[in-house]
């Protein structure tokens, strides 16, 4: 049996391969997306980035010329020119009787004018506020030392943050995106290819000549899926070793944290892909076997995979809830984003959900292998 | 057949690619099992992000019988590692402070180097949690209330160091920078770095360039900020000292507000100065914390150092014309407010700071530098101070050849701030003679440690990245980064405000 098996998955694997265009299609996907994704977040990073000087407009400059030396030294400046490229819209007016104010010990008021909504605004917003609350702290601190009072009385607590994240686990987002690029290859790297050996055998009446000889619908259905996953492990492998050699070329420091695929990532990934790799297979060409065409295959691969990439988003976007984690996919993701944040991997998630992937490839083997009994499914009537 | 044979060639291949990562992994793995230091997550005030801490057993001294003591460390992670070879060490000032309770600073000044390389801290033999050799001091009330102008000092500071000495007893001179440096190089190399970025500030650079001449094999680059030269002595400082005063006055004297509020403010100080020389005011003062009414003796010592330690930072700087002028009116809430606030002797191990320049920067002092250095208040008081406690503590002095600058091929970037209270730009210059590939940057009107000021930070990465000054633009070092005085007891005076307000 194992033989025959072996007979099959020769016979997928060169019939794969001979049309080498159809098989890179699918490989661009691992290829190209860690790169895309590079791209993308390089300009992201430059828009999140506040550039190390910013422009501001400030009304009434002249009666606070301390504060504006003081933003001046944390490189917030005021605009000479209103086409200033690091000109943001943010503007402070100094109030009139600001001096005033200031010297009777009354609290100053400056006001500041943005538009909050604009993400692109926030990051300087909340620079301009932070910068004019150091200087505020640090008046009060002087007044309080005139007067022979330690400053520190105004620290009741002093409060200490311990973050327990590491650099590499900061990136959060991000990092969940990457896995989500790589649990997506094993869908996608080899889709066309099982739409082809399924749908597109029977197109080519091919199938039922296959099936006319003495073997078990199940080994036909295993060899073809076996091949199909040997091309998504081979996208597996080849996104890995592209993003290894992307991902750190991107500036993630600007944004405080790293991304790093290590060797020891890439094996685990490879280890626990693989169960979802001919769990993606069976679900495909049992997809394809279920439509009539090779057209209507196509529709219909693309509309299932929806539900794996359903999981895979809620936990990339993490609003997975407790039950979600617990389903194939979205542990598996998850196990793979706390593996390369450096946290203790959940392992009754990922053994729960590897079982549950096995099963559903043995489910959806076993009813491709029932379609392929009915006459119906084989000259797709 | 031909088929097969390619198809298994295919899947041989598909099998070996990741065997050899595995493989690669554990030549990793192994690497890291060679590393003797156990290092733990530890976090430090003002700092959220998690260190690594660890410590190594240093021989205290070339005898084995004097036993060992624990060189604690911390590395403050990369934030990308695209270095692993490479570090940035931090050396701390006082001498007597410890690097790692600084992380905080050393975060901050360095936070551009560390977007690609570690951070290491060390604190050095005596300070921090490395067996820090540390004094009683006494508390504030007593601090205000002590008279040391009619108090026989000489017999008091004598009777602490003696109290002092017998609370660490331990030979001091096992804690001297020379002996220090090697704790450096032994940390290096448990971590497994090659090379160091070394990172002085103040102190921190005279241990900088001694590390740098035992084992200029570590030594990538060196930045060294307020420059300490081998060959000069702790005591020229007063020099420096007054300058800096100096600077202050004559910025108030050109500042029309300040000039106004707090006109000949140099005289006024002198003025007080010798009043208090004469005779000590007996005043009452709250205490800065528990505003209980406290007796507040004041002496010229004690007014001289308060004001001394004001001119270290920018901000205590724009308070001073108002802390001399209420003083001098016989208000003497501000200065209290003032000494509150610097309270440094806390922080400095003085133990390990007196082993420093009682070997060091005591034995240098011949009479005619004595004489030189007397002409300043601050010089004169300093010696006077080292002249009672080094003979008690009696710290061997070191090899003369430590007086010899430093020679060195080290790409070096010497920092200063013109107004610096501590290390003049002239100490960088004399510091750089023997250094063929050295930088000096002057902040016009920076202070001490011009990385925590201006924009160091950024040239600091820039030279990390590069190893070489070429092509850096420093010009943002001359910006002004002084603050506005503060012309009232509550910050800007209305007195002066819009030219428009006065004609009207």
């Amino acid at each position: 049996m194992i033989n025959i098996l072996k007979v099959l998955f020769k016979k997928e694997v060169t019939d794969a391969s001979r049309d080498k265009r159809s098989v890179m299609a699918g490989l661009y996907y691992a290829i190209g997306a860690p790169i895309g994704m590079c791209l993308l977040m390089s300009i992201l990073l430059q828009q999140l980035a506040s550039p190390d000087a910013l422009k501001i407009t400030i009304e009434n400059a002249n009666n606070a010329p301390g504060l504006v030396a003081h933003l001046a030294s944390r490189d917030i400046k005021v605009a000479d020119d209103k086409n200033d490229p690091l000109l943001k819209a943010i503007t402070l007016i100094i109030s009139d009787d600001y001096k005033q104010n200031m010297s009777e010990g009354r609290p100053a008021t400056v006001t500041l004018i943005a538009d909050k909504s604009d993400d692109k605004l926030g990051k300087h917003i909340n620079r301009v506020e932070k910068a004019m609350a150091v200087y505020s702290s640090e008046i009060a601190s002087l007044r309080l030392v005139s007067r022979g009072i330690d400053p520190n009385l105004m620290r009741a607590l002093a409060i200490e943050v311990n973050d327990q994240a590491t650099p590499d686990s900061k990136g959060g987002m991000i990092l969940g995106l990457v896995t989500f690029s790589i649990i997506l290859t094993l869908f996608y790297a080899a889709m066309s290819l099982a739409i082809d050996t399924s749908a597109g055998e029977r197109e080519r009446n091919s199938l039922s000549l296959l099936l006319s000889h003495p073997l078990s619908s199940l080994h036909i259905v295993l060899a073809k899926v076996g091949a199909i996953a040997a091309f998504s492990m081979l996208g597996l492998v080849i996104i890995l070793i592209v993003s290894k050699v992307v991902y750190p070329m991107v500036a993630w420091e600007q944004l405080g944290f790293s991304i790093t695929i290590t060797p020891e990532f890439m094996l685990f990934c490879i280890a626990i892909c693989f169960p979802i790799a001919l769990m993606s297979s069976s679900l495909q060409v049992f997809v394809s076997f279920m439509a009539k065409s090779f057209k209507e295959a196509q529709s219909y691969v693309t509309m299932v995979l929806f539900i794996p990439m359903a999981l895979s988003m809620v936990t990339t976007y993490d609003i997975a809830t407790d039950i979600v984690q617990w389903l194939p996919i979205a542990a598996q993701q998850f196990a793979l984003m706390e593996f390369i944040k450096g946290n203790p991997i959940p392992v009754p998630q990922l053994i729960l959900s590897t079982g549950v992937t096995v099963v559903l490839f043995a489910l959806f083997s076993f009813l491709s292998a029932r379609m392929l009994k009915s006459e119906k499914v084989v000259f797709g009537l | 057949m031909k088929s097969t044979f390619k198809y298994r060639n295919r899947l041989i291949k598909l099998a070996i690619l990741p065997f050899l990562i595995a493989n690669s992994a554990m030549i990793q793995g192994q690497e890291n099992n060679n590393n003797p230091v156990k290092l733990t997550p530890c976090y430090m005030e003002g700092l959220s992000d998690r260190l690594m801490c660890g410590s190594i057993a240093q021989p205290l001294s070339d005898n084995p019988a004097d036993g060992e003591i624990d060189i604690h460390f911390a590395v403050i992670p990369a934030i990308k590692p695209s270095n692993p070879d490479e570090a940035v060490l931090g050396f701390a000032g006082g001498p007597g402070q410890g690097a790692v309770d600084l992380a905080r600073v050393f975060n901050r000044n360095l936070r551009f180097a560390r977007e690609t390389r570690d951070i290491v801290l060390v604190d050095q033999r005596g300070t921090g949690y490395s067996n820090q050799l540390q004094c009683d001091s006494d508390d504030l009330k007593t601090q205000f209330a002590f008279n040391d102008a009619i108090t026989d000092l000489q017999t008091m500071s004598k009777q602490d160091t003696e109290q002092c000495k017998a609370k660490l007893n331990v030979d001091l001179s096992h804690f001297t920078t020379s002996a220090a440096a090697k704790d450096f190089e032994a940390v290096r190399v448990a971590l497994g770095y090659e090379g160091f970025h070394l990172y002085g500030v103040s102190y921190g650079t005279r241990i900088a360039q001694e590390y740098t001449r035992q084992f200029p094999a570590s030594v990538i680059t060196s930045t060294l900020d307020g420059v300490v030269p081998m060959q000069q002595s702790f005591a020229a400082i007063g020099e420096a000292i007054d300058d800096s005063l100096l600077a202050l006055f004559e910025r108030c004297k050109n500042d029309v507000a300040c000039n106004e509020q707090f006109p000949s403010l140099e005289t006024r100080f002198n003025e007080f100065l010798a009043k208090l020389e004469q005779q000590p005011i007996e005043a009452q003062v709250r205490h800065p914390r528990t505003y209980e009414l406290i007796p507040f003796t004041v002496t010229k010592m004690k007014f001289y150092s308060a004001i001394r330690l004001a001119l270290y930072s920018h901000t205590t700087r724009s308070i001073l014309p108002l802390v001399i002028t209420k003083a001098a009116q016989g208000d003497f809430s501000p200065l209290a407010g003032l000494m509150a606030n610097a309270d440094l002797t806390q922080s400095l191990a003085m133990g390990m700071h007196n082993a420093i320049v009682c070997s060091e920067d005591w034995p240098q002092l011949t009479p005619q530098l004595r004489s030189k250095y007397s002409n300043t208040y601050m010089g004169k008081t300093m010696i006077e101070g080292l002249d009672i406690v080094c003979p008690i503590l009696e710290v061997k002095p070191t090899d003369k050849t430590f007086y010899k600058p430093l020679q060195s091929d080290k790409p070096t970037l010497l920092l200063s701030g013109a107004r610096d209270p501590a290390t003049p730009p002239s100490w960088a210059e004399l510091a750089m003679v023997n250094m063929t590939d050295a930088t000096h940057l002057v902040a016009p009107t920076a202070t001490h440690g011009i990385g925590s000021q201006t924009c160091a930070p950024k040239i600091i990465a820039q030279f990390i990245d590069q190893k070489a000054m070429q092509d850096i633009n420093t010009d943002c070092i001359s910006e002004e980064n002084d603050k506005q005085f503060f012309m009232n007891i509550n910050g800007v005076a209305n007195t002066y405000s819009t030219p428009t307000a006065n004609k009207e």
